[in-house]
């Protein structure tokens, strides 16, 4: 006789709990917590963006826009042009690239594709002293040792390429005899200085997802070193290294006490880079305690006008460095 | 970057560590030891110096009282007294009109506590007496006379050779009391000819040399022959600096000094709020022209009783025993006629 | 049969002017090196020799900054260090949760979230914003109503702080395994749970030294200190209330004075806040090299 033995489901063994569609409280708070924490960048951005315009409005109101970028600036008049600033924050950043570039890009490249282990762990060291350097520190060692020191190089410098026809605009005199320690030049190697520790350890980053394959192959066709960075390397991280450095071109924009230290704080448009200028953080720096109605709401301004160029140049960046990354997972 | 002063500072610590014991000492005002409590101040740089030495030697006056003065310039020291964040604001010049509006109709009283003159500091070896006009200054600093061998600047130096070496101005990056009061005075003494205004940050010509503070104004012209600039008398002095003699309105060149500076003061025009300009102000053949002055503000009605006491405390020895420390730091006293007006209107502060 | 002989060909010399291109741009990249070297020992020699004379246990200690008329044996800056290692301390306090928690909320819940995505990108914009703007933002929202205070200066701090502690925490947090995660949603953990019992364990060696190094960089800042705490004379450990100051300010406030005692202690000052970076910097290598389980 067979006799079917219903089987119902499975009793468990102790208490269950069902599966809930819903996830615990704690674990929801959890999550809430981390998005408010995001959020906080948020909303920090957008007070800053809001409160100073705000505060720079009776500066646009009264200059209109044609004011605001005149090259005028002359505040014992009421003329507020912000245009020697800007044009200054600019000159400075592109001396600071064009001397941080080869140098950072070299020391990565020397990093990752030289040096064994034990020698690069050093090397990392000599680049996180660099960046632990206080600015101010670099401010006060730039204006008190190393501006009077350029002044006598300048000089030097300037009278042996004055009346030279591209060299004589760039690193001759201005009027007369004239060059001075404190100048657009020095405050460019300033930033540079402080901004190629950045630059480098970004840099080293994009260079170390460049594939091995592609590296062995080129030794196994026996190219030398260099050939295969060309060759292989190059290509793969070009567009990382241009981010890397636009990174640190926003970081030389917005560096303040150690340019303003080291500018020379005269408001002129010149391509003569051994004379002082001015550049926007240093005169916020500079002028802001004696400031007071449309002459600080022009320094804020300034500010604004600052924050607004680093947010672009880092926008580029960005979209630089992700379409570097979108190739690289594409390729891989 | 050596100064030179620093044998001559040491000498100027000494003397103002033993200023600061004997004043201590001395101090007859009747302290109220009882009061406590924290003052914050802001403002004018020029101040700073005396302000430094006040505060530490108004410690052994009245050791409950903590007063704090942070150097942030003349216009945000006057931002932070509208706003509340300071009890006392110190200012090289009267809170402007366009300003007003911030301090909300409040009454703020204005305690001149110090005078000082405004040193013309120049670098040319061997030159040991330089006499300027105010017109002369006016043209140099606008750029108009470029070399020390100019006719205009012989003509008032007879007998002294002066080289063919160009001028190099110096002036300040950051804006200053000091560079608004010696514009005053250039406006002031030669209105003809000087056409820059007078504020706290000047467009200067291209030529100039700017440097943050009276140091850095300093520094360039101590490394630069043939450099002349304007800096606070006390730090010329402790930057071993050379000044020029300047011609007053009597046509007489005077040397700066403390006394000379308060010999100017005096015949300043006082107004009822004890505002005052001190540049060109006196026609007395002894006073020094390029002198300013500096107040304490703080409003008529603090918050509470103890506020206004510590005030009254503190103002009360910076016009009284404080004075004395000036002298030795190279400023100038108040006259006394001015001082005595000031401590009457200590009265006005109420809590 | 005849056996060809071959001339033996050196595959591994290349010939002469690829040789030299080479050598010419190895020297080139060590030459960069020498390029950042020498500016990094400069400073340091300067700073080293004019600061070490002023340093003395009195000079770190003493409670009050002295009138800059005196010379650096008097006085100290004691009060510059106190308020140093506390606006920092605070910032520090404010800064390192808050981003752990947004890198947190950037790798873990950022799948598939244009939101976090949005807000990656937000942190990686305020690593570009200046820092003075970070001070006039501060001075204009929080000092104008509540006055000057270690706290203002605290809050400038931690704006500059947020988006490096992010970026660093997230770059941390990336390098984790997925195969670690998916293994506790296997055991029935929840997402909370795995994050901070086994993704935040794991990155935790990196997250430190990137908050350390967060750290020394705001230890050295001084554009966000200049509008928010007033830079006094006297030690005020009170964080909260109350003007304070800081090495980094005074620095700034000496160097222009021509007071050859206030230089003095501009320098020894200097040569405390370098010692303060990089005793932390060392601390961020050493925990990198004990403590990361994960790293490229």
């Amino acid at each position: 006789m067979s006799t079917t033995v219903k089987t119902g489901p499975a009793i468990p063994a102790g208490p269950v709990r069902g599966l809930s569609l819903r996830r615990p409280l704690g674990d929801r708070a959890f999550a809430l917590l981390a998005l408010a924490a995001g959020l906080v960048v948020l909303v920090i951005l957008v007070l800053i963006a809001v409160t100073m315009t705000q505060q720079s409005t009776s500066w646009f109101s009264s200059e209109g826009w044609s004011g605001v970028f005149s090259t005028d600036w002359d505040p014992a008049h009421g003329k507020l042009g912000a245009m020697a600033f800007v044009y200054g924050t600019v000159i400075t950043s592109i001396i600071a690239i064009a001397i941080s570039f080869p140098v950072s890009v070299g020391v990565a490249l020397l990093l990752t594709e030289v040096v064994p282990r034990r020698v690069a762990q050093p090397i990392v060291y000599v680049i996180d002293l660099l960046a632990v350097v206080p600015s101010v520190v670099w401010g006060l060692w730039g204006f008190l040792i190393l501006v009077p020191w350029l002044q006598t190089i300048y000089a030097h410098i300037a009278s042996a390429v004055n009346g030279i026809w591209i060299l004589g605009n760039l690193f001759g005199f201005l009027n007369g005899n004239y060059v001075s320690g404190a100048s657009f030049f020095t405050c460019g190697l300033i930033l540079a200085i402080m901004i190629t520790p950045i630059v480098t350890s970004l840099s080293r980053e994009v260079i170390a997802t460049v594939p091995a394959t592609d590296k062995e192959g080129a030794y196994a066709l026996g190219a030398t070193r260099w050939e295969m960075i060309r060759g292989s390397v190059w290509p793969h991280s070009q567009t990382g290294i241009v981010g890397a450095t636009l990174l640190g071109l926003g970081r030389a924009m917005g560096e303040t006490i150690a340019a303003a230290l080291v500018i020379g704080s005269s408001p002129t448009i010149t391509s003569h880079l051994f004379t002082p200028g001015y550049s926007m953080p240093s005169v916020i720096a500079n002028q802001f305690g004696e400031s007071s109605g449309v002459f600080r709401a022009a320094l804020i301004g300034m500010g604004v006008l600052l924050f607004l160029l680093t947010i672009i140049v880092n926008l580029v960046a960005r979209a630089v460095v992700e379409r570097n990354a979108r190739r690289m997972r594409g390729t891989a | 970057m050596q100064f030179r002063g620093r044998k001559h500072v040491v000498a100027v610590g000494g003397v103002v560590a033993a200023a600061v014991a004997l004043a201590a000492c001395s101090s007859s005002s009747p302290s109220s030891s009882s009061a406590s409590g924290t003052i914050n101040a802001s403002g004018s740089s020029f101040q700073n110096t005396f302000q430094q030495a006040a505060i530490s030697a108004f410690k052994s006056v009245d050791s409950g009282i903590t007063v704090n003065y942070a150097s942030v310039g003349s216009g945000t020291g006057r931002s932070n007294l509208a706003a509340g964040t300071v009890l006392m604001a110190g200012s090289d010049s009267p809170i402007p009109s366009s300003d007003l509006s911030t301090f909300k109709g409040k009454t703020v009283l204005y305690f001149p506590v110090v005078i000082g003159p405004i040193s013309l500091a120049y670098n040319l070896p061997g030159i040991a007496t330089l006499k300027l006009s105010p017109t002369v200054i006016a043209k140099i600093f606008q750029g108009q006379i470029t070399t020390w061998n100019d006719p205009a600047i012989t003509a008032l130096n007879p007998g002294v050779t002066l080289p063919s070496t160009a001028i190099t101005t110096a002036v300040r990056s950051d804006s200053s009391g000091t560079t608004q009061n010696f514009t005053l005075f250039l406006q002031n003494a030669a209105p003809s000819v000087w056409t820059l205004g007078s504020s706290s940050t000047i467009k200067w010509p291209s030529t100039a040399r700017a440097g943050a503070q009276n140091g850095g104004v300093a520094s360039i012209v101590k490394s630069t022959s043939g450099a002349i600039g304007y800096v606070d008398y006390t730090d010329a002095v402790a930057s071993g600096l050379k000044s020029a003699e300047v011609q007053n309105k009597a046509g007489d060149f005077v040397a700066p000094t403390a006394a000379a500076a308060s010999t100017d003061a005096a015949d300043a025009t006082i107004a009822s709020n004890l505002t005052f300009e001190a540049a060109w102000a006196s026609s007395n053949a002894a006073a020094y022209p390029v002198t300013y002055q500096s107040w304490d503000l703080v409003y008529a009605k603090q918050p509470n009783a103890n506020d206004a006491t510590i005030l009254k405390a503190y103002l009360g020895y910076l016009l009284g025993a404080g004075q004395k420390l000036l002298p030795a730091l190279y400023y100038a006293p108040l006259p006394s006629g001015l001082d005595q007006k000031a401590v009457a209107q200590l009265s006005q502060i109420t809590g | 049969m005849a056996v060809t002989t071959q001339q033996s060909v050196d595959l591994r010399e290349p010939s002469g002017w690829r040789r030299a291109k080479n050598q010419i741009v190895t020297g080139g990249m060590w030459f960069a090196f020498l390029c950042m070297l020498v500016p990094l020992g400069f400073v340091l020699v300067t700073v080293i020799a004019k600061g070490a004379s002023t340093i003395s246990w009195q000079f770190l200690t003493n409670g009050t900054i002295p009138p800059n008329i005196l010379p650096a044996s008097i006085g100290g800056m004691g009060a510059a260090v106190v308020g140093t290692l506390v606006i920092t301390g605070l910032a520090s306090v404010i800064a390192i949760p808050l981003g752990i928690l947004g890198a947190i909320y950037i790798s873990e819940y950022g799948t598939n979230n244009p939101l976090a995505a949005f807000i990656s990108f937000l942190a990686d914009v305020m690593t570009g914003v200046p820092s003075i703007v970070m001070g006039l933002f501060i001075f204009t929202i929080w000092v104008l109503h509540y006055g000057y205070s270690g706290l203002a200066g605290a809050f400038a701090l931690a704006c500059l702080m947020l988006p490096i502690v992010i970026r660093s925490a997230y770059e941390m947090l990336r390098l984790v395994p997925n195969e670690l995660r998916e293994a506790s949603y296997a055991l029935g953990a929840t997402k909370s749970r795995v994050t901070l019992t086994v993704v935040l364990p794991a990155a935790i060696g990196g997250i430190v030294s990137g908050a350390l190094l967060a750290v020394a960089r705001a230890a050295g800042e001084t554009a966000p200190l200049l509008f928010t705490i007033l830079t006094v004379e006297s030690t005020n450990a009170n964080v909260f209330s109350g003007a304070n100051t800081a090495l980094s300010t005074q620095i700034f406030v000496n160097a222009t004075q021509p007071y050859v005692g206030a230089q003095d202690r501009a320098w020894g000052s200097a040569l405390t806040l370098i010692a303060i970076a990089f005793i932390l910097m060392i601390a961020a290598r050493l925990t990198t090299a004990r403590f990361t389980r994960y790293s490229r």
